[in-house]
């Protein structure tokens, strides 16, 4: 079986407003290099495609070693406008996880 | 000497009763309840429109009847700014549900001037624009003026004077989450209001406190594999040691479930977090890049290096507008061509909705899209597709109407294909928008009232 984002890292979504954020918490030291490395804006843009319709902001945060994406008009309009089940946008960050990671 | 905060709330409906265990236990000084979420006030604003001495939550009154007298009967404050939008009702309630319970002298502190709906019109004549913080659209230009809550996020600077005034409960409307559990630190530890770096101690306290369950591992991927789900609905919440350096450590109610571990913590901290180096409160502007964490015995997390800088200027306005109703169906469709069927229901439901003023219509298919949307990819030829179809009008009778013309089809429908039963029962739901603008500070002048029970 490939090996996924989920095997590196763990990660909880938060919502406000229209806007996602994503935690990517590395699992090791070295975990966390490598996603610093290699998890960037561009991809993580290009991996949730419709799921991240506006701007992807990255940051990080060395003192924890984990990564936070925000994700601008991510969630439908907000969770008091969204059509959507999942209108809080809680299993976002599994959707990130989901990466298959080389 | 170290203040001992407890956290018995962080949502409108969470179970205030966990606060029972931290007063027997011993283990807290004061007991903070945090109730509003950026919708709550619009849910509380559809009580008081019905009765004008509701608009705030429910679970006030649990507090009052089964927390309140063990709190002061141990002298432990209470805060809790789940007065949503009438605060002085739930005082009102408070005192009456004190004195019936014998507890005489108890002070309550209600503190108001977050509510703005009432003054909008006002402030925007004194030159606030009330722009809309994601397009830069002024209030004034927003074709739909249709706004049901304006709410100010207060700071802590209210509860900390309540506390000193000697308030056994301070009530408050909306208070920026972390600043309701910032106050009681203040009110201990005497910070000066510009110890920047202590405040924004503090507030990430608050921050990892204010969604009590989420802390001690609830919705904690991390913890998977090592909570016992029977574990959950008994949760002991979280307590912060607060020093009066800022240094804090996480801790949970003696003698009950769930765990507090550095995992937990990391979960918690950027939960609904943007910049973390810039996390802006009405009293402080925290940076979460410099906070260190480290094991202090069993559940237990220290949480040193906090800094912060000045507060902003201007303090948050959310105001709730209503702009429609949305209304859900969903279908269940099998084997076989699943999905020719799928595109039958699609056309009758558009023929049969021909002339009303539906304004949305989104289809996703449950198991599949409804999560993923475009990441998961939909099988060819599925053994089963469950179709939720979610749609909107500006009124409530379109959508009824929608619905019995959708529903008048059940015999003449695509083949196989049912309905789910609690969806045909439902009701069209509220749309209610969000439109976050900013205010100057000396536009918003919070009061508070205090009353003695008898």
């Amino acid at each position: 079986m490939s090996r996924t984002l989920y095997d590196l890292a763990y990660g909880r979504a938060g919502d406000k407003g229209n806007i996602a954020n994503l935690s990517v918490i590395a699992r090791s030291p070295d975990a966390y290099q490598e996603l610093k490395t290699h998890l960037t804006v561009e991809r993580v843009k290009a991996y949730l495609g419709d799921l991240a319709p506006g701007r992807v902001v990255r940051y990080e945060l060395d003192n924890i070693e984990a990564l936070n994406f925000v994700l601008y008009d991510a969630l439908d309009g907000g969770a008091t406008r969204s059509l959507r089940i999942d209108s809080l946008g809680k299993s976002l960050a599994g959707a990130l996880l989901s990466m298959v990671w080389e | 000497m170290t203040l001992r905060i407890g956290s018995a709330q962080g949502f409108y409906g969470d179970d205030v009763a966990r606060a029972l265990p931290m007063i027997e236990s011993g283990a807290v000084d004061v007991i903070c309840f945090e109730a509003l979420s950026e919708l709550t006030l619009a849910i509380l604003q559809k009580d008081k429109l019905a009765n004008p001495s509701r608009g705030y939550t429910f679970d006030m009154n649990i507090i009052a009847r089964q927390i309140l007298p063990a709190a002061y009967a141990k002298k432990i404050p209470l805060i809790t700014n789940g007065g949503g939008l009438n605060p002085l009702a739930a005082a009102d309630m408070v005192r009456e549900t004190a004195a019936k319970l014998g507890l005489g002298g108890l002070k309550i502190a209600a503190v108001t001037g977050d509510d703005v709906l009432d003054r909008l019109s006002e402030l925007q004549a004194q030159g606030e624009a009330l722009s809309n913080m994601d397009a830069g659209e002024p209030l004034a230009h927003a074709a739909n003026q249709n706004f049901v809550t304006a709410n100010a996020y207060l700071g802590a600077a209210p509860i900390v004077e309540a506390l000193q005034n000697g308030a056994d409960i301070v009530i408050t409307g909306r208070v920026a989450d972390p600043c309701l559990y910032l106050a009681p630190i203040i009110a201990c530890h005497s910070w000066a209001w510009d110890d920047w770096d202590k405040l924004a101690s503090g507030i990430i306290a608050g921050h990892l406190l204010e969604c009590t369950g989420q802390v001690v591992g609830g919705n904690s991927l991390a913890m998977l594999h090592t909570l016992d789900p029977r574990d959950l609905p008994h949760l002991g919440y979280p307590i912060a040691e607060v020093e009066a350096d800022g240094s804090f450590v996480i801790a949970k109610t003696p003698n009950t479930a769930g765990c507090i571990s550095i995992e937990t913590v990391k979960e918690q901290l950027l939960y609904e977090v943007h910049d973390p180096a810039n996390y802006i409160t009405p009293d402080v502007v925290a940076d979460f890049t410099t906070v260190r964490l480290a094991p202090d015995g069993e559940n237990r997390v220290r949480v040193t290096g906090v800094t912060g800088k000045p507060h902003p200027e201007t303090l948050k306005v959310n105001l709730g507008r209503l702009e429609g109703f949305m209304r859900e169906l969903i279908f269940t469709i099998g084997y076989p061509e699943a999905w020719r069927k799928v595109e039958w229901l699609k056309a009758m439901m558009d023929e049969a909705w021909r002339g009303l003023p539906i304004q949305r219509v989104e289809y996703t298919y449950l198991g599949m899209n409804s999560l993923f949307g475009s990441l998961a990819p939909l099988p060819p030829d599925p053994l089963e597709v469950v179709v939720r179809v979610m749609f909107t009008a500006a009124d409530q009778d379109t959508l009824k109407i929608a619905v019995r013309r959708v529903m008048a089809n059940g015999l003449s429908c695509p083949p196989g294909m049912s309905v789910s039963g609690t969806t045909v029962g439902g009701e069209p739901r509220y749309i209610i928008g969000l439109w976050a603008a900013l205010i100057s500070r000396d536009k918003i002048y919070p009061e508070t009232k205090y009353f003695t029970v008898d």
